[in-house]
């Protein structure tokens, strides 16, 4: 079976970096969101084992989610892809359980390194 | 002679001639560049400047300031400007109007850009000092200018206190004020009583001093907050913020006195003034300034048809004029 | 003149690309401040010159006393800048600065255009990276002190009859402090700028 991966951003371009800049040969099934509440609906439909993970967001923006996650003990491998770039940001990205934190503008060397140290993808 | 020489060389002379400071420092605020501008306004030469700390040979420089100013192109890669609206001047130099400029010295806009290496680290921060002393003596004139032109347009040509238009606008903007954020207003107008009288008496020039002298009057009983003006001919109009009606018919009532009792004499003669007031708080089924000036107005009214010389303070059962 | 509005996609880039930049102007005031800024969601769109002073006023909450800052910035695209801090503002910049209330009137200024000049200089040099221009600047000056928000613009005489209108809005957590950045540019910068996001759309 493929994995499920969704990706979270309130801008469809954002949105198609993103997934342009994940690997090929990947054998996921993609699906988007364009804020917090879609996000976290897709994964409840099990659509998010990972998730690219946008932070400004209108209505319920990165962070919430991030805490979503958190506070309902759910599982979910989450990137957090932002250009709120400030160091903070970050440091509290992951506390709230992202695994990782990329700077937008993404780029595909960034993301295959993230998924293999994780071991998530090998190529 | 090799192309890319030559431009290096007119570069080098131009940064050097160039009638511009510029100064070239590292993150340890010792001097890299020194240019003949900076030379000739501060008596140091580069000799005499590069490889030591700026404030060695400027004491009076703003240390901590500039400091951090520095600091701050180092740390964010950005550009820095002041200007001399501000901060008058950077360095203490002698400017070029020593007869007409009437300042004390020269006054200066800085730049201060971050001068990158390959791997986009800054490595210097470069200070461009322009001499701005005649724009800035330019403005301070016009500004001064301005500001007389601002106020001689919210002014009354005869009497100097404020006109018509401005208390408008004052007038509109209290009860804004009030209609926001609440609070008390109330307003007085008032008329001098057979001013055509006066004017057909003692002429003109007569009636001219009488409107001043009352101005005056009016000035001097007023307190810090309330705005009064010349409303028209020889109406005025006098805005009371948080002032409940009591005390707005008291101070009416002070100035109705103090117009009696004034003694005005114009070309030997005294003329006798006396005025009638009306005043009118604001209260809530009154829907703009308009209604309110309108209450006043009535309560004028009725202060002529009761006999002038008096004060009335408007309510309900008064017909709206 | 008319003017043909941006694409879903053009307006969609525009305002990733300057999330983007923003996030790079907020992480300099950040620095700066040492506090943590609240960036929330760019705004980008096209408006007629009647409704600009409407559209700045719309912003601001605290809309009684403002002051702001102007800065223009030049290359092929062109425009103006106006950062516009509310009286609450200015005060909590000047605490976090360490200068607990005792600033005076200039002082106060130099570190409003300071401010105002890292968000311009931060937020222009990230588009400008995206969309390969280097943009020059002038100095800032203070084009509004202490005044009611809708007076801010009402004496500009606007020489144009479109502008696109970008709007950036920073705030700092646990305070009240809020400011706006506006990026104003007229009519041929709106063409120059719809190039420059196609350019950026074709190339994926």
């Amino acid at each position: 079976m493929s994995l499920p991966v969704l990706v979270v951003d309130d801008s469809g371009m954002s949105r198609k970096l993103t997934i342009r800049a994940l690997p090929k040969e990947w054998d996921i099934e993609i699906s988007q969101a364009a804020n917090g509440f879609e996000a976290l609906e897709a994964y409840h439909d099990g659509k998010a084992h990972v998730m690219f993970l946008d932070l400004t967001m209108p209505g319920m923006d990165g962070f919430e989610v991030l805490e979503t996650l958190q506070r309902e003990g759910l599982d979910c491998f989450v990137i957090v892809v932002s250009a709120d770039v400030q160091p903070e940001a970050e440091i509290r990205a992951k506390e709230l359980g992202a695994m990782a934190f990329i700077r937008k503008p993404i780029n595909s060397e960034k993301v295959i390194e993230i998924l293999s140290e994780y071991g998530i993808y090998e190529h | 002679m090799n192309a890319d020489i030559d431009s290096q060389s007119f570069l080098r002379f131009i940064v050097d001639r160039v009638n511009v400071g510029v100064v070239v420092l590292n993150k340890e605020m010792e001097v890299l560049l020194w240019n003949n501008f900076m030379e000739l306004n501060s008596g140091y030469s580069s000799d005499d400047m590069i490889g030591k700390n700026l404030f060695e040979s400027f004491s009076d420089l703003p240390k901590k300031w500039l400091e951090k100013k520095i600091k701050s192109v180092f740390i964010l890669k950005n550009f820095a400007f002041t200007g001399w609206e501000q901060r008058s001047y950077l360095f203490r130099f002698k400017h070029n109007r020593p007869v007409t400029g009437n300042i004390d010295y020269m006054r200066q806009n800085c730049t201060f850009l971050p001068i990158m290496n390959d791997a986009g680290e800054v490595q210097a921060v470069c200070i461009t000092v322009f001499d701005v002393t005649d724009t800035s003596i330019y403005q301070t004139k016009l500004k001064e200018a301005m500001g007389r032109l601002e106020e001689m347009s919210i002014r009354d040509g005869l009497t100097g206190i404020y006109n018509r238009r401005h208390l408008e606008n004052q007038l509109a903007s209290e009860f804004d004020r009030v209609r926001r954020y609440g609070g008390i207003l109330s307003i007085i107008l008032f008329d001098l009583d057979h001013f055509k009288n006066i004017n057909d008496t003692y002429g003109h020039l007569a009636g001219d001093e009488v409107l001043k002298s009352i101005s005056s009057r009016l000035e001097a009983v007023l307190r810090n907050s309330d705005i009064a003006g010349r409303y028209g001919g020889e109406e005025f109009t006098v805005i009371l913020p948080n002032t409940d009606a009591e005390g707005a018919a008291i101070l009416a009532e002070r100035l109705r006195k103090e117009v009696e009792e004034s003694e005005i004499i114009y070309d030997g003669q005294k003329i006798p003034v006396t005025i009638s007031v009306g005043v009118t708080l604001l209260s809530d089924n009154i829907e703009n300034h308009e209604m309110l000036l309108n209450q006043a107005d009535t309560a004028l009214y009725y202060c002529k048809e009761n006999g002038r010389n008096q004060v009335k303070l408007f309510d309900k059962t008064m017909t709206l004029i | 003149m008319s003017i043909e509005p941006y694409s879903e996609d053009q307006r969609d880039a525009l305002q990733e690309i300057t999330n983007i930049a923003m996030g790079q102007a907020g992480s300099s005031l950040a620095q700066l401040l040492d506090v943590f800024v609240v960036l929330s969601v760019p705004r980008v769109r096209i408006v007629e010159v009647d409704s600009v002073p409407e559209s700045v006023e719309e912003m601001v909450e605290e809309a009684d006393c403002v002051t702001v800052a102007r800065q223009a910035f030049y290359n092929n695209l062109r425009g103006e800048t106006l950062v516009i801090f509310d009286h609450r503002g200015c005060k909590d910049m000047a605490d976090l600065m360490g200068h607990d209330g005792s600033l005076d009137e200039n002082a106060e200024e130099e570190l409003i255009l300071d401010v105002s000049n890292i968000l311009v200089g931060a937020v222009l040099n990230g588009l400008g990276e995206q969309i390969e221009t280097d943009f020059g600047f002038t100095a800032p000056n203070i084009m509004a002190r202490s005044v009611p928000v809708d007076t801010v613009l009402s004496k500009e005489t606007l020489g144009w009859s479109h502008a696109l209108f970008i709007e950036v809005n920073f705030s700092l957590e646990d305070r009240g402090f809020k400011c706006h950045l506006i990026m104003l540019m007229p009519e041929e910068s709106i063409e120059l700028m719809r190039q420059s996001l196609d350019k950026i759309l074709e190339s994926f």
